[in-house]
């Protein structure tokens, strides 16, 4: 499940076309054996799983915002729909009821993601602009709602989605597989999915074609603002808490994984699987900081080594094509 | 006619003082970001005080959490001339010095809340001259009664095993902190401490670290951290690897309602005070009087401002069960 690619291809695999594909899964294999060397700790399945568990919410958000740049755009928002997502539900479900809680958060991402999408279509601005624009807007309606404060919800019908666990495996892990399946299949067997590729590869083209482009871009904002609306549920329920300041600077890690992910910042290409493998990288890099107990100082230049490397191996690919 | 000429010429007289008295303060308040709990306590503190004056009026700044927005509204309210004093916040106690100066220069009284300004955060004398008052506590007594504590708690375990969590080591009076606490802790050989982890005073990373913390550290016997937000990801961590909260030392710092909470119920073992409400009082208060004429202390103590312990525990909780602490979380 990846670019939609020519038959050709599909049989003669370049050395460039494996780093652009497989780039991001080899850095993850090389620390995962690098870390299991170090550490004891590093290679037991309550530890694998609970880097899953923690990126749950990121890689979410990185599934939708795939979309969004495959179809040459740029979501500066999604971490301010997850505050505003987050103290929504977390009132709500204090104040109203759990359950409604749980599905206010991805409703009220998907309206303000939609809205992101109607001005950027309606107005013509470009996505950069206008998502920096209602991230300063959504941040400010996440402060209004708390007063800056946190709100504890600590209620059992609230948190099974972010604590509740089957077996070993935490739910929001299940609801991540789910995710990404859901729009790996959207992206890649769809109509829908062409659309996106088409839209973000060649505007002009599309639109002589007959896509109706705003409605597709539209869509993609839309599915990002959900996603990080059940970003922000899952997260406020896991850590029974909703705190305003939720997801500051959540927007550029996942921008980040993305491209570690090697989808073009420029639109057409990408893939959904990657992106997730792009914030499991970046999960990786985080746990065997505080596994080892090394100095945090090193953990941001670490970070900024290893996504310059991806990023060029991803490069390399491309224009080896 | 002629009296009564004489009478508003004399009740004018009389009145001139009293309208020169009269003359409206405005004082900022500079918050590090008007969007954080513990700033809106000082800032609700400071209103509290105003509201006993007829002549003082508040207005608060978002500070962003950014010392460059926060270095150009020092600028803009000096070169303004609108404000006849600023209560500060400050996101760097040192870059803003120079332009607290200045706004001094330009006849602006300054008070500081939480934190000094000046190179060095134990030095609550004025570092910057003309600076009217500090309202603070030496980040070293905080961190050294907590450590304190640890080192009590663990006198009979060897080895004593703690996880240290930190706001951000890139913060200077973070890394004051987190050296105090390994100065002190680093005295006794039984107490080893084992991992220090970064909360960046948000209950979601705080929990992420202690997962991973906990993954090579299962047996860990104290959480020690500067502050309640930290502690607050941290039961979460420790609860889902099967841990008992109650069966550790945890110590957290910032003395909010959901820590009081958390004590009251045994979770938590304790945490340092903090009185950000008082803060925001006394800085009131003192830059009033400065502005006034009257003669102010250049340094009020934040542990003179309430009766409690630096370290708040159940055993103070359940002997002073009215007691409210001045934020929410």
């Amino acid at each position: 499940m990846s670019d939609v690619q020519t038959p050709a291809r599909r049989f003669s695999i370049t050395p460039g076309d494996f780093a652009r594909e497989y780039g991001v899964l080899t850095i993850i294999v090389i620390l995962m054996v690098g870390l299991s060397l170090i550490s004891d700790s590093f290679l037991t399945a309550r530890n694998l799983l609970n880097i899953v568990n923690q990126s749950a919410p990121l890689a979410i958000i990185a599934c939708a915002l795939t979309l969004v740049i495959i179809g040459g755009g740029f979501d500066l928002s999604t971490g301010a729909i997850f505050g505003v997502a987050s103290v929504a539900a977390g009132w709500i479900a204090v104040h109203v009821d759990p359950y409604t809680a749980i599905i206010a958060g991805p409703l009220i991402g998907f309206a303000l993601g939609t809205l992101n999408g109607a001005i950027i279509t309606g107005f013509g601005v470009h996505s950069f602009l206008v998502t920096l624009a209602t991230s300063l807007v959504y941040r400010g309606i996440a402060i209004l709602i708390t007063g800056g404060a946190l709100i504890p919800v600590r209620i059992a019908e609230f948190s099974w989605i972010g604590r509740g666990r089957i077996g070993m495996v935490n739910i929001a892990v299940v609801v991540l597989i789910i995710f990404m399946v859901i729009f790996m299949v959207l992206l890649n067997r769809t109509t829908f999915g062409r659309r996106v590729f088409a839209v973000g590869g060649n505007e002009e083209a599309a639109i002589l074609s007959g896509i109706r482009t705003n409605l597709i871009k539209i869509v993609t904002f839309s599915l990002s603002g959900m996603a990080a609306g059940l970003a922000g549920v899952i997260a406020v329920s896991r850590i029974s808490m909703a705190s305003p300041q939720a997801g500051v600077g959540m927007e550029f890690e996942a921008i980040a994984a993305v491209i570690l992910g090697g989808t073009s910042i420029m639109g057409g290409s990408g893939a959904i699987w990657r992106s997730v493998a792009g914030v499991l990288l970046m999960a990786l890099i985080g746990n065997g900081f505080n596994i080892l107990n090394v100095n945090p100082f090193f953990k941001d230049l670490t970070t900024g080594v290893i996504i310059v490397v991806a990023v060029a191996l991803a490069a390399s690919g491309r224009r080896s094509r | 006619m002629k009296t009564a000429l004489t009478a508003a010429i004399l009740s004018s007289a009389l009145a001139a003082p009293l309208a020169a008295q009269a003359e409206d303060y405005n004082i900022a308040f500079l918050a590090a970001s008007s969007q954080n709990g513990f700033n809106q306590a000082i800032y609700a503190g400071i209103e509290e005080a105003a509201a006993k004056y007829d002549n003082v009026k508040t207005q608060i700044f978002d500070g962003e959490f950014s010392a460059t927005a926060q270095f150009s509204q020092v600028e803009d309210i000096a070169a303004g001339g609108k404000f006849d004093a600023i209560i500060i916040t400050p996101n760097d106690t040192v870059g803003i010095a120079t332009a607290l100066e200045e706004a001094i220069k330009a006849g602006v009284k300054v008070g500081t809340t939480l934190f000094p300004v000046g190179p060095e955060l134990s030095n609550m004398e004025p570092q910057v001259p003309g600076l009217t008052v500090t309202v603070a506590s030496d980040p070293v007594v905080g961190a050294t009664a907590q450590a304190d504590a640890v080192v009590d708690y663990c006198a009979d375990k060897d080895p004593c095993k703690v996880v240290v969590l930190i706001g951000q080591l890139i913060y200077p009076f973070d890394n004051l902190r987190n050296d105090t606490y390994k100065k002190i802790l680093g005295e006794h050989d039984n107490i080893e401490i084992v991992a220090t982890g970064e909360g960046n005073y948000s209950p979601q990373t705080s929990m992420v670290a202690m997962q991973d913390i906990l993954q090579a550290h299962p047996d860990i016997d104290v959480v020690l951290s500067n502050a309640d937000q930290h502690l607050m990801g941290a039961e979460i961590a420790i609860e889902d690897a099967g841990l008992d909260m109650s069966e550790l030392y945890t110590i957290g710092g910032g003395l909010n309602q959901i820590a009081v909470d958390a004590i009251k119920a045994g979770t938590w073992s304790g945490t340092l005070a903090q009185f950000p409400k008082s803060e925001g009082e006394a800085a009131l208060d003192a830059v009033v009087k400065a502005l006034n004429g009257e003669t102010v202390p250049t340094w009020i103590d934040e542990y003179s401002l309430r009766q409690t312990p630096k370290i708040v525990t159940k055993e103070w909780l359940d002997a002073n069960p009215d007691f409210e602490p001045e934020w929410q979380g």
